[in-house]
C-alpha cells in the first residue's frame, strides 16, 4: 500500500507543472470557473487561491519565485494587496514566469496598466465588444454576448489546438487593443469584422477604439526570454457556464451543442504554461567532411557539415522535434551561406556546404523562431582561415615556360662557362708555343 | 729574440698612431653605443619595464606568438581576434623583421641557458639597436668624409631626439631597428660604389633584404639609389663600377624584397618601385652606348643618341603607361599623393590625415627634435657639394629628399635625422680641423689612414678655396690666431654641451613616457601615476567572457588585444577603412542607431577613453571630429560633418553645442553621469577639464547600453552592450496609449498592505462590510 502511495506520488511529481498562484476578485469565481481549475489540477498544476487584495500577497521570497505560473481572474482589482504590483509582475514576466489575465468590461487601472506592459491595452472601463450581428441567441438585448467562429482563431495550432472541427466561441467582454509596433504580440482570436468596442449604454459619439477585426479578444505575448503572457478580456470565456452551453448564433445560424471554449482555453493554458511549443537544441556539432571532430579552424573551400539536433517538450519529456523549415545560415556579417537542414533518420538535422572562398570569423546560425514555439537560436562561432603557405599548389601549368627557362639558363650559363674557362686554356697554349 | 723584439717595437712605432686612433675610434664608438643605450632608459626607470604606446603592443604580440609557436605558425598566424569579424593574415600583412629579430634573439639567449623573458628582449631591442645604428653612422660617414665626421655623426645620431623619439626602451616598433638597416644599407651601397665589386653590392642587397623585412620605409632606399644613379649617369659619371653594383644591387634586391609576404609582388607590379626598374634599364642603354661609342664615329653617335635615346623614352614611358591603364601596375597609392600634396590625405583619405603623425611638420619641431644640428647641417651639406665626388652626390640627394619628406610628415623626421647627424658631423669635423689643426702635425693626422688621406686632403685644398661663405673663414686660414682659434673651439664645444644638456632633457620629458602609464606631478613635485588604461585592460581580462567583442577606436584596438586579450573590431593596423567607418558611423550616430551597427557586428563591449576629469587631451571626444569625417567619407547619407558644429562653426561640448553632438553614443559615453560629478569647489558639476567648459547634456540615461567599468580617474570607461533578449517586451509607452488611464494613487502603505477591489460582492457577513470600508 504504502509503495502505491509512494509511486502514487512519484507520478504525481512527475506530472507536476509547477506551483501556480491564481487571484481572484472573489471566492465565487472559484466555483463558476471551476472546469477550467480542474482542468488545470488534472493536468498537475499546484493551484493557490488567493484574493487578489489580500494583504499577504508574494510572488518570491528570499529571491526565489514560489510559483512558476500566475493566474489573474480578478478583472475589478484596483490595487493587488501585499507586494504584489505590476512592476513585480513584470519583474516576474522577466524572470521567466508565465502569465494568464483574464480581464472583462470592469477592467481595472491596474490590469490595463499589466497590459500596457506586454504590449497590448485594454480598452475603456464599461465597454463590451458589441456585434449586431454575431450575437447570440441568448443575448441580453446589448448584444454582447457574441458567438466568434472558430475561423477567428490564430493561424497556430501549438497555441490553440487544431482549429478545424472546433465549436463557435462563446465570448462576452472587453476588447483589446495591440500594439501594431510590437512584433511579439499575437492576437490568438479575433472578432468578426462586423464587432466593435464600446460602452453599451452609452450614446457612440467618437469613433470607438476598436473596430473589426482590429478588435482582439484573447491576445499573447512570447517576451524574448520565452516567457509567455495571454490576456483575455473575458473572464466569462473561462467560465463554467460558457463552457458547457450550447451556441446558436443569432444571425448566420453558427451553432453546436457545446461550444469551443472548453478546448481553446485547454489548449490556451498549455501553451501559456509552456505544456506545448518548448523548443530546445540538445546538441550542435560541426566537422569537415570525413572527419569527426570539429577542427580548431576551417580552411577557406572546404566541406563542412553541420548537424543540429533539436528537441521539443511532450509531456514533460524532451523528445526529437521534427520540421522541415529549420534553416541554417553561414553569417560574417552577411549570410553567405542559408540552406535548409535535411531531417535525419536518427533524428538530428544536417546541413552539408562548402565554405565561401572568403575568410574570416564566421557563425553557423540556426535561427528557428515560429509562431507558438520558443525561439530556438545557436550559434556558433567559428574562424575561416585561408590557405596556409604549404598549402598552395607547388607547380603551376602557366608556369612551365618560366621553369624551362630558369634550367636552360642554368645550363647554359654552366656550359657557358665551362667553354669559357676552356678557351682560356686552349688561348694560352698557342702562347706558351 | 732580441732581433724579433727590436722588429716588434720598430712596427708598433710605425702603427702606434694607427693603433691609438682606432683605440679612439673603438672607445667613441663604445661610448656613443653605452651613451645611446642609457639616455633611453628613461621610461624603464621611472616606470617599468613595459611595451609603449599602440602599436609596440602588436609587435610584442606578435612576437610573443613566435616565439610560441614557430616562425612558420606565425607566418600563418590568422588572427581572429582582431578586426572581427574579417580576421586579420598577420603573416601576410606584417613586416616580419622585428619579430625575427628579437625571436632570434631570444633564442640564442636560451640557447646559452639565460633565460630572458621575451618582453624584455623587446623593451631592449631599440636601445640596442641604436648602438648598432650609430656604429654603422660612423662607417657610412667615414666612407663619404673621414673618421673623425665619422665619429661626430655617430654620437650625434647616439643622442639626437629624432631618432631617440622613435626607439626608446619599450618603444618597440619598426624604426627601432629599421634606421640601423637604413644607414648599413646605404653605408654598403656606398661601398659597393667606390669599389664596384659583386661582393659589396650583394652585401647591400642583403642589407636591403633586412630592410624590406623590417620597415615599409624600404620605398625611401628603393627609390633613393636609383635617384642616386641616376643622378650619377646625368652627371656623366658612368662607369663600370656603378654598373656592377646597381644591377646586382638591383636584381638581388627585387628579388629578396619579393620573398616578404607582406610586400610579395609590390615590387614589380606598384608605381613606386618602377623608378628603380627605369634606371636599371637605363643603365643598359648607357651601357650599350657607350660601347657603341667606342665603336661609332661621333656624328652617327650623336643621331643614334638623340633617336634612339627619345624612342627608348618613349617605348618604356607608353609601356609603362599601358600597364598602369590595363591593371598590371598599381598607380600610386594615396599615402604616396598625400607625400606631394600635403591637402590631398584631408580631402580624400581622412584615415591618413587623422593620425598625428602624418601631419606636416612644423618648424618647432625641427628645432626641437635636430636642434644645434639643424643649423650646422646646411653647412655639411656644402662642404659634400663643394667637394662632390660619386658617393657624395648620395648623400647630398638622401639629404634634399629627407628634409622635403621631414616637412610633409612629422614621422619622416625620422628618415631625415641620419642624414642630418652625418652632415652635422662632416661640418663639425670641417670646422675644427681647421681651427684644432697644429701648422706643423697636420700631415700625421691625414696619413692615418691611406683610404682617407686623398679625400681629407682634397678638403683641406678645397674648403681653403671658399673662406668668404663662412664667417669663421673670413680671415685666411692660414693665419689663424690662437686666440681665435681658442674661442672658436671653446664655442663650439659649448654648442654641442648644449646640444647633449637639450637631448637628455628632451628625451626625459618629451619622449619617455609609455602612455599607458601616465604620470602627473603636484605643486609639491610629488609624482602621482594614472595606470587606468591597464586597470580597464586587466578589468576586461578579468570580468569580460574570452570571446567578448570590444569596441573602441582604432587607436586602442592593439592594446586591448595585447593587453586584455580580446576580440577587437577595429585596430592600428588600418587596413579596412570602410570597417572603421562603420565603428565611426556607430560612434556618431544617436544611441538606437547605434545600437543596430553594434547589434550587427556583434559587439559585447564598448570601450571609450574620457580625459575630461583629469584634463587628458587625447581623448575620445578629442578625436571624434575624425570619427565623424570617416564615417561621412563611407556613409555619407548618414552622417554629416557639420552637422557635429554649431551655427558658428565651433565644435564645442557644452549647452551651445549641436544637438547632433549632445546626443551621439561617444558623447553619451563619455560623459554618462559625469554631470553629477563635481570636481572641486570652484567648478560647477560636469565641468569638462579638457575643454574647459561644463557639458550640455547632463541627465540622460543609457537605453541600450550599460556602464560596466569606469576606471579610478574616469579615462577609460567600458560600456556593456544589452543584447536583443533583454529588451524583453517592447512596452506600450504612457504616451503611446490608445486608453488613458486615470493616475491611481496608491493607499497602500507600510501597515495597511490590503489591495482594492472595486465593486466587491456583496457577501453578507453581518455588518462587517460597511464597517471596513468605512476604516
Amino acid at each position: 500500500m504504502k509503495l502505491i502511495i509512494l509511486l502514487c506520488s512519484f507520478f504525481a511529481a512527475s506530472l507536476a507543472q509547477g506551483p501556480t498562484l491564481v487571484l481572484l476578485d472573489n471566492q465565487v469565481i472559484k466555483e463558476t470557473h471551476s472546469i477550467f481549475f480542474k482542468s488545470l489540477q488534472d493536468r498537475g498544476y499546484t493551484l493557490t487561491f488567493k484574493i487578489a487584495d489580500d494583504a499577504s500577497l508574494v510572488l518570491s521570497r528570499y529571491g526565489e519565485y514560489l510559483y512558476k505560473n500566475l493566474i489573474i481572474f480578478a478583472p475589478s482589482v484596483e490595487e493587488f494587496g501585499g507586494s504584489l504590483n505590476v512592476d513585480a509582475i513584470t519583474q516576474f514576466v522577466d524572470d521567466g514566469g508565465n502569465v494568464l489575465v483574464a480581464g472583462s468590461s470592469e477592467t481595472g487601472d491596474v490590469l490595463r496598466e499589466l497590459a500596457s506592459e506586454c504590449g497590448f491595452e485594454v480598452d475603456e472601463e464599461g465597454a463590451f465588444v458589441i456585434d449586431h450581428h454575431g450575437f447570440s441567441v441568448d443575448d441580453n438585448g446589448q448584444h454582447t454576448k457574441l458567438v466568434v467562429s472558430s475561423d477567428n482563431l490564430i493561424d497556430a495550432p501549438v497555441i490553440v489546438g487544431p482549429k478545424k472541427g472546433v465549436a463557435p466561441l462563446l465570448y462576452q467582454g472587453t476588447g483589446i487593443l495591440t500594439d501594431v509596433e510590437n512584433p511579439l504580440v499575437l492576437p490568438l482570436l479575433t472578432a468578426d469584422s462586423t464587432a466593435y468596442s464600446f460602452n453599451p449604454d452609452q450614446p457612440i459619439k467618437e469613433y470607438p477604439h476598436a473596430v473589426g477585426r482590429d478588435t482582439v479578444l484573447i491576445a499573447g505575448i512570447q517576451a524574448r526570454n520565452n516567457a509567455r503572457v495571454v490576456f483575455s478580456g473575458s473572464l466569462s470565456f473561462f467560465s463554467d457556464e460558457f463552457f458547457t452551453s450550447s451556441v446558436e448564433r443569432a444571425q448566420g445560424g453558427l451553432s453546436a451543442k457545446k461550444s469551443g471554449n472548453e478546448d481553446v482555453s485547454t489548449a490556451v493554458t498549455q501553451w501559456v504554461f509552456k505544456e506545448h511549443g518548448q523548443l530546445r537544441v540538445r546538441s550542435v556539432k560541426h566537422h569537415k567532411e570525413g572527419e569527426k571532430d570539429a577542427p580548431n579552424d576551417y580552411t577557406i573551400m572546404e566541406n563542412v557539415v553541420y548537424t543540429i539536433e533539436i528537441d521539443i517538450l511532450e509531456k514533460g519529456q524532451w523528445k526529437p522535434f521534427t520540421a522541415t523549415d529549420v534553416q541554417l545560415e553561414f553569417v560574417r556579417i552577411d549570410p553567405f551561406v542559408r540552406t535548409t537542414l535535411k531531417r535525419k533518420p536518427a533524428g538530428q538535422y544536417e546541413a552539408r556546404f562548402t565554405i565561401p572562398d572568403v575568410y574570416g570569423v564566421y557563425q553557423f546560425k540556426v535561427d528557428y523562431d515560429r509562431v507558438g514555439y520558443t525561439r530556438l537560436f545557436s550559434t556558433t562561432q567559428v574562424s575561416v582561415r585561408p590557405l596556409q603557405h604549404t598549402q598552395y599548389e607547388r607547380f603551376i601549368t602557366s608556369a612551365y615556360p618560366y621553369y624551362t627557362g630558369a634550367f636552360s639558363m642554368m645550363i647554359g650559363v654552366f656550359i657557358f662557362s665551362f667553354v669559357f674557362l676552356h678557351l682560356k686554356e686552349d688561348e694560352k697554349k698557342p702562347k706558351g708555343d | 729574440m732580441v732581433q724579433a723584439g727590436s722588429k716588434k717595437a720598430s712596427i708598433s712605432k710605425i702603427n702606434t698612431k694607427a693603433g691609438i686612433s682606432s683605440l679612439i675610434i673603438f672607445v667613441v664608438l663604445l661610448l656613443a653605443w653605452i651613451a645611446g643605450f642609457s639616455s633611453r632608459l628613461f621610461a624603464v626607470i621611472r616606470f617599468e619595464s613595459i611595451i609603449h604606446e599602440f602599436d609596440p603592443w602588436f609587435n610584442y604580440r606578435a612576437t610573443a606568438y613566435m616565439v610560441k609557436h614557430g616562425f612558420y605558425n606565425f607566418l600563418n598566424w590568422f588572427d581572429e581576434r582582431a578586426w572581427y569579424p574579417l580576421g586579420r593574415i598577420v603573416g601576410g600583412t606584417v613586416y616580419p623583421g622585428l619579430m625575427l629579430t628579437s625571436g632570434s634573439i631570444h633564442y640564442v639567449l636560451h640557447l646559452l641557458h639565460i633565460n630572458v623573458h621575451i618582453r624584455d628582449i623587446c623593451v631592449f631591442l631599440a636601445p640596442v639597436f641604436s648602438g648598432l645604428t650609430s656604429i654603422s653612422t660612423y662607417l657610412l660617414t667615414k666612407e663619404l668624409w673621414s673618421a673623425g665626421a665619422g665619429l661626430f655623426a655617430a654620437c650625434f645620431i647616439a643622442i639626437v631626439p629624432g631618432y631617440i623619439s622613435r626607439s626608446v626602451a619599450g618603444s618597440y616598433d619598426n624604426e627601432g631597428i629599421a634606421i640601423f638597416a637604413l644607414q648599413f644599407t646605404y653605408y654598403l651601397w656606398i661601398k659597393s660604389v667606390k669599389t664596384g665589386s659583386v661582393f659589396w653590392a650583394v652585401a647591400a642587397s642583403l642589407s636591403y633584404f633586412y630592410m624590406v623585412s623590417a620597415w615599409g620605409g624600404y620605398v625611401f632606399i628603393i627609390n633613393l639609389i636609383p635617384l642616386h644613379v641616376f643622378v650619377l649617369l646625368l652627371m656623366g659619371r658612368y662607369s663600370n663600377r656603378l654598373f656592377t653594383s646597381y644591377t646586382t644591387f638591383y636584381i638581388l634586391g627585387l628579388i629578396f624584397s619579393m620573398q616578404i609576404p607582406f610586400v610579395g609582388f609590390q615590387p614589380i607590379r606598384t608605381s613606386e618601385h618602377m623608378a628603380a626598374g627605369g634606371v636599371f634599364a637605363l643603365m643598359f642603354a648607357v651601357g650599350v652606348l657607350k660601347y657603341l661609342q667606342s665603336m661609332l664615329s661621333k656624328t652617327e653617335f650623336k643621331s643614334l643618341v638623340v633617336f634612339g635615346g627619345l624612342i627608348a623614352a618613349g617605348v618604356v614611358f607608353l609601356a609603362v603607361v599601358l600597364l598602369t591603364y590595363a591593371g598590371y601596375v598599381a598607380p600610386w597609392s594615396g599615402r604616396f599623393y598625400s607625400l606631394w600634396d600635403t591637402g590631398y590625405a584631408k580631402i580624400h583619405i581622412p584615415i591618413i590625415a587623422s593620425v598625428s603623425e602624418h601631419q606636416p611638420t612644423t618648424w618647432f619641431s625641427f628645432f626641437f627634435d635636430l636642434h644645434i644640428l639643424v643649423a650646422t647641417f646646411p653647412a655639411g651639406l656644402w662642404y659634400t657639394i663643394k667637394n662632390i665626388n660619386d658617393e657624395r652626390v648620395f648623400v647630398v640627394l638622401y639629404a634634399l629628399s629627407a628634409v622635403y619628406f621631414a616637412g610633409v610628415m612629422v614621422r619622416l623626421m625620422l628618415t631625415l635625422t641620419p642624414v642630418v647627424c652625418i652632415l652635422s658631423g662632416v661640418a663639425f669635423s670641417g670646422l675644427l680641423e681647421l681651427f684644432l689643426r697644429e701648422d706643423d702635425n697636420n700631415r700625421v693626422e691625414d696619413s692615418e689612414e691611406d683610404e682617407q688621406s686623398t679625400p681629407s686632403k682634397r678638403l683641406y685644398d678645397k674648403a681653403g678655396k671658399v673662406p668668404k661663405m663662412k664667417h669663421e673663414q673670413t680671415r685666411d686660414t692660414d693665419s689663424i690666431g690662437p686666440n681665435l682659434r681658442s674661442i672658436v673651439t671653446v664655442v663650439i664645444l659649448l654648442l654641442l654641451m648644449l646640444f647633449a644638456v637639450h637631448c637628455t632633457w628632451v628625451t626625459s620629458n618629451a619622449y619617455s613616457s609609455p602612455s599607458i602609464v601616465l604620470a602627473s606631478y603636484g605643486s609639491d613635485g610629488s609624482r602621482q601615476i594614472l595606470d587606468d588604461f591597464r586597470e580597464a585592460y586587466f578589468w576586461l581580462s578579468q570580468n569580460t567572457a574570452d570571446y567578448a567583442r570590444v569596441m573602441s577606436w582604432w587607436d586602442y584596438g592593439y592594446q586591448i588585444a595585447g593587453m586584455a586579450n580580446r576580440t577587437t573590431l577595429v585596430d592600428n593596423n588600418t587596413w579596412n577603412n570602410s570597417h572603421i567607418a562603420l565603428v565611426g558611423k556607430a560612434m556618431s550616430s544617436n544611441e538606437s542607431a547605434a545600437y543596430e551597427i553594434m547589434t550587427a557586428l556583434d559587439v559585447d563591449y564598448v570601450l571609450v577613453i574620457f580625459g575630461g576629469v583629469i584634463g587628458y587631451s587625447g581623448d575620445d571626444i578629442n578625436k571624434f571630429l575624425w570619427m565623424v569625417r570617416i564615417a561621412e567619407g563611407e556613409h555619407p547619407k548618414d552622417i554629416r560633418e557639420s552637422d557635429y558644429f554649431t551655427e558658428h562653426g565651433e565644435f564645442r561640448v557644452d549647452a551651445e553645442g549641436s544637438p547632433t553632438l549632445l546626443n551621439c553614443l561617444m558623447y553619451k559615453l563619455s560623459y554618462y553621469r559625469f554631470g553629477e560629478l563635481k570636481l572641486d569647489y570652484r567648478s560647477p558639476a560636469g565641468f569638462d577639464r579638457t575643454r574647459n567648459a561644463v557639458i550640455g547634456n547632463k541627465d540622460f540615461q543609457l537605453t541600450y547600453l550599460e556602464e560596466a567599468y569606469t576606471t579610478e580617474h574616469w579615462l577609460v570607461r567600458v560600456y556593456r552592450v544589452k543584447k536583443p533578449e533583454e529588451f524583453n517586451r517592447p512596452r506600450i509607452p504612457v504616451a503611446n496609449r490608445v486608453v488613458k488611464s486615470s493616475k491611481y494613487i496608491s493607499k497602500k502603505n507600510t501597515k495597511r498592505k490590503k489591495g482594492v477591489i472595486k465593486n466587491r460582492p456583496q457577501i453578507v457577513k453581518g455588518k462587517r462590510l460597511s464597517s471596513q470600508k468605512l476604516k
